[in-house]
């Protein structure tokens, strides 16, 4: 069989891996013997693609000159084309999940569409086409040190990404010229390097805080079965958002320092990277920048970069918490954590993850290397060549349909193994319908407006039939790679297709984070909403129900009794349209029952003439 | 009768073929998905021990040079694999998965408070509305509720074991074939809803509690 490499496509650096006998490695630049590639593109204005370091070059800065922890920053360089730096970020997005921050650093093509697109020069790319290029730069790296083609890989991704995200990772495999064979989530692909070794067993928590996400996941790691219970995360939070907050501090404390020139904002971005970095072994740091006709000083001290990253850091604990509840342990229940990503160098971070689990984390596997490890790995147990070990992964969000109101019925609970299915049977609501609309949603909201849109699609066409009549049954598959797919046949003529779902777009880390959040806080308000829909529900169909009967019966019923009806019912129709349920249910009933002799006498009626037909069908 | 994609021959509806090992595109039940005899009590280290077995026979994982039909048998018993093992492993869901596969259903309209819980139920909304009401009052006062209503959740779980250990009773008598299916059933019913109003209570208390706390 085909080799087939494992990738770790970082926000901030990107690794190719593969296995080597019985271990996995890390291959290197063939000249300048690096392991990380830094996941930055840059364009030339004639159209040149750049990768890595080369790219970094092209950013917009100030020269830098470092001795020790003194930086001497002199001239402007780079700046012409177009850098693109965390690309990872935009994956699966839509135009509408851009921040202010974003549109700042870099010109968006089409402002409209439901795809981002960057405007490079004239041309327009997707973040999977520029993606492709940090791949297209590592599969070139593989080939040159192992002398082979290579065109099958793994690509991990962070665990709590969804549908979107994880489509547009397969894309940007397939526009390197790659074909994605499994897409991993990034812890789970840490314990494999750390189970490959046995140095984690038992109950796993795997803490993974990268450059942009962050993720969490319990795993039961047994006789080679590594199962994950659970896993939560985001997948807006990482090491880049603790740079930002040394950024502002830096720009709040130096006044005189101009905040808008795009030269010194990387400059100073590009230092206080540095300085977190340095921060970790000293308790100060303190860099010179020269500028024309002025000499400023950065200073940062480990307190201050504590007190800034503190709060992103309480959000990666509290993402503990939910996985421990999801996956029903308690932090004493497990048995190793693992560390992951390179925000986990702080000292703080570990601090906090040990107290939180109370345990030395495990850190052996270096933080920036074991998920490219980890992906190798999962490439060999695809290639056959890792015996018995096998991964059992879990979809991090729920999946439902929207149904009548808007409500979601939710068809896959978070955390639930995959592969997986469930299958739901749907008909037509009016006489002839020929399609019938399905929203398919990710979220843990009770509401689809409140989800994320992860797809829509029609089924059909339909043989003309009576409402209810038609019979779809639809089956919801999501893969080992956690992304959907959709198959639907007709009960009556057995008549199967895969459906085409187009994504609607991928959902943005604020937007999960909010949902999740919001879950929890409002789910009291989600609740009454639901009520009050279902109470909605029910008075349309009385209202539509009593109007078909008094049209269809007319006879069985007096004036008096009529005029009843129509004012009771005037009074629902009136109820419905405002928001209080416990009025329109108690309006509904009251017109059930004054409906009921009347509903009644119909039945009767009813079952005379049936009586009556039987009869001179007996007689003939 | 079922055709194996990988050696063609037929057997049994069944997660993997007897004949080769491959995968097989059956659709079966989830005791026979997992292999395991149609019994309601359940050694749950068995289930698993199945569980991982049939997985490492029948994962796509495995599968990732073989023909389409060998993969999509592959990916689709894995899907039905996991999900029995999900309902298996939870004697809840599982009493819940028995009566659908005897064609019956346990009935979401019927809120009625099961006559077992009158008293409890009765206890537990007079402290949450009580509870609910005291939010904006002295701590003190509140803090006290508070602690009440931690008892009133340790009787919740009182009922609640009370309840499990019936619906395990009731399993083994399924299994031992003693009772007629009729009344078993209706006890079923009537243990399930009984959990299942129980989880509702304790759902509340413990957002209430949960609230409590973080003010």
């Amino acid at each position: 069989m085909a080799r087939i490499v494992g990738i770790d496509l970082g926000t901030t650096n990107s690794l190719i891996a593969t296995m080597q006998g019985p271990q996995p490695r890390v291959i290197p630049d063939p000249e300048t013997r690096q392991t990380l590639l830094p996941s930055v593109v840059a364009y030339s204005p004639e159209g040149e693609v750049f990768t890595g370091e080369e790219a970094i070059k092209r950013e917009p800065h100030l020269s830098v000159e470092r001795d020790g922890a003194v930086a001497t920053v002199g001239f402007p360089g780079g700046g012409e084309g177009a850098v693109i730096r965390s690309v990872k970020r935009y994956m699966g997005l839509d135009n509408a999940d851009l921040a202010p921050a974003d549109r700042n650093r870099y010109t968006f093509a089409d402002l409209s569409g439901p795809v981002v697109r960057f405007k490079v020069g004239d041309r327009v790319l997707t973040p999977p086409e520029i993606s492709a290029e940090i791949l297209k730069a590592l599969k070139k790296r593989a080939e040159a040190v192992l002398q082979e083609k290579i065109d099958q890989v793994v690509i991990t991704v962070p665990a709590y990404f969804n549908d979107g995200q994880r489509q547009a990772t397969k894309d940007a495999g397939l526009l390197a010229g790659l074909q994605v064979e499994r897409l991993v989530n990034e812890p789970t692909a840490a314990s494999l390097a750390y189970g490959l070794q046995k140095m984690a067993s038992g109950r796993v928590a795997v803490f993974d805080f990268g450059g942009g996400t962050f993720d969490v996941s319990i795993l039961s790691v047994k006789d080679g079965i590594f199962e994950v219970l659970a896993t939560h995360g985001d997948t807006h939070l990482g090491g880049d958002d603790i740079d930002r907050a040394v950024v502002d501090f830096t720009f709040d404390g130096l006044p005189d320092l101009p905040r808008t020139d795009r030269h010194i904002w990387n400059t100073v971005r590009l230092l206080a990277e540095d300085a977190k970095k340095i921060l970790s072994f000293q308790a100060g740091v303190a860099f010179e920048l020269k500028l024309p006709g002025k000499t400023l000083e950065l200073k940062l001290d480990r307190a201050d970069l504590e007190r800034l990253a503190a709060p992103f850091i309480d959000r990666t604990i509290e993402s503990c918490r939910h996985a421990l509840k999801d996956a029903g342990l308690q932090s004493s229940d497990i048995d190793a954590v693992v560390l992951v990503g390179g925000s986990t160098r702080m000292p703080l971070v570990r601090r906090r993850v040990q107290e939180f689990f109370g345990r030395e984390p495990l850190c052996s596997i270096d933080p920036d290397q074991v998920v490219a490890l980890g992906a190798a790995v999962q490439a060999g147990i695809l290639m056959g060549t890792q015996g018995d070990m096998l991964l059992l992964d879990v979809v991090p969000l729920s999946l439902g349909i929207e149904t009548i109101g808007g409500v979601v019925e939710r068809l896959v609970f978070r955390n639930t193994t995959i592969p997986t299915s469930v299958s739901e049977m749907f008909t037509t609501a009016v006489d002839n319908q020929t399609h019938v609309d399905i929203h398919v949603v990710q979220g843990e909201r009770e509401l689809a407006k409140d989800c994320r849109s992860l797809a829509r699609f029609k089924l059909g066409p339909l043989d003309p039939k009576p409402a209810g009549m038609p019979r779809v049954a639809v089956t919801f598959l999501i893969d080992a790679n956690g992304i959907l797919n959709v198959m639907a046949a007709d009960e009556e003529t057995g008549r199967g297709h895969m459906v085409d779902v187009k994504p609607s777009y991928g959902l943005t880390d604020e937007e999960i984070e909010r949902m999740l959040e919001e879950a929890i806080d409002y789910g009291e308000a989600d609740i009454a909403e639901r009520l009050m829909i279902t109470a909605r529900n029910d008075a349309e169909q009385i209202l539509a129900a009593v109007a078909k009967q008094m049209r269809d019966h007319g006879g069985l019923i007096d004036d008096q009794e009529r005029r009843q009806i129509d004012e009771m019912a005037a009074l629902v129709d009136q109820a419905r349209k405002e928001d209080d349920r416990e009025k329109l249910a108690a309006l509904v009933e009251e017109l059930n029952q004054l409906t009921t002799p009347f509903a009644e006498r119909i039945m009767d009626e009813a079952i005379k003439q049936a009586l009556e037909k039987k009869t001179v069908q007996e007689l003939s | 009768m079922v055709q194996c994609p990988s050696c063609a021959r037929r057997s049994e509806p069944c997660l993997v073929c007897p004949q080769c090992g491959g995968p097989l595109p059956a659709e079966t039940d989830g005791f026979t998905a997992l292999g395991l005899p149609p019994k309601l009590v359940i050694d749950l280290d068995e289930l698993e021990r199945a569980y991982h077995t049939i997985s490492r026979r029948i994962h796509p994982d495995h599968f990732v040079a073989s023909p389409p039909d060998v993969r999509a048998a592959s990916l689709k018993g894995t899907a039905l694999l996991t999900r029995s093992y999900r309902i298996l492993r939870d004697s809840i869901s599982r009493g819940i998965y028995w009566l659908e596969l005897k064609g019956d259903k346990l009935s979401e309209s019927n809120n009625r408070v099961p006559a077992e819980l009158a008293e409890l139920v009765f206890e537990v909304q007079e402290q949450l509305a009580e509870l609910r009401a005291s939010r904006d009052q002295s701590g003190d006062q509140s803090k006290g509720l508070a602690a009440n209503m931690l008892h009133v959740r340790q009787d919740l779980d009182i009922a609640m074991n009370r309840a499990l250990d019936e619906l395990n009773g009731n399993f083994r008598r399924w299994d031992s074939g003693a009772a007629s299916e009729a009344s078993l059933r209706g006890e079923l019913k009537a243990v399930l809803a009984r959990i299942a109003y129980l989880r509702t209570l304790i759902r509340d208390v413990d957002r209430e509690l949960e609230t409590v706390e973080a003010a």
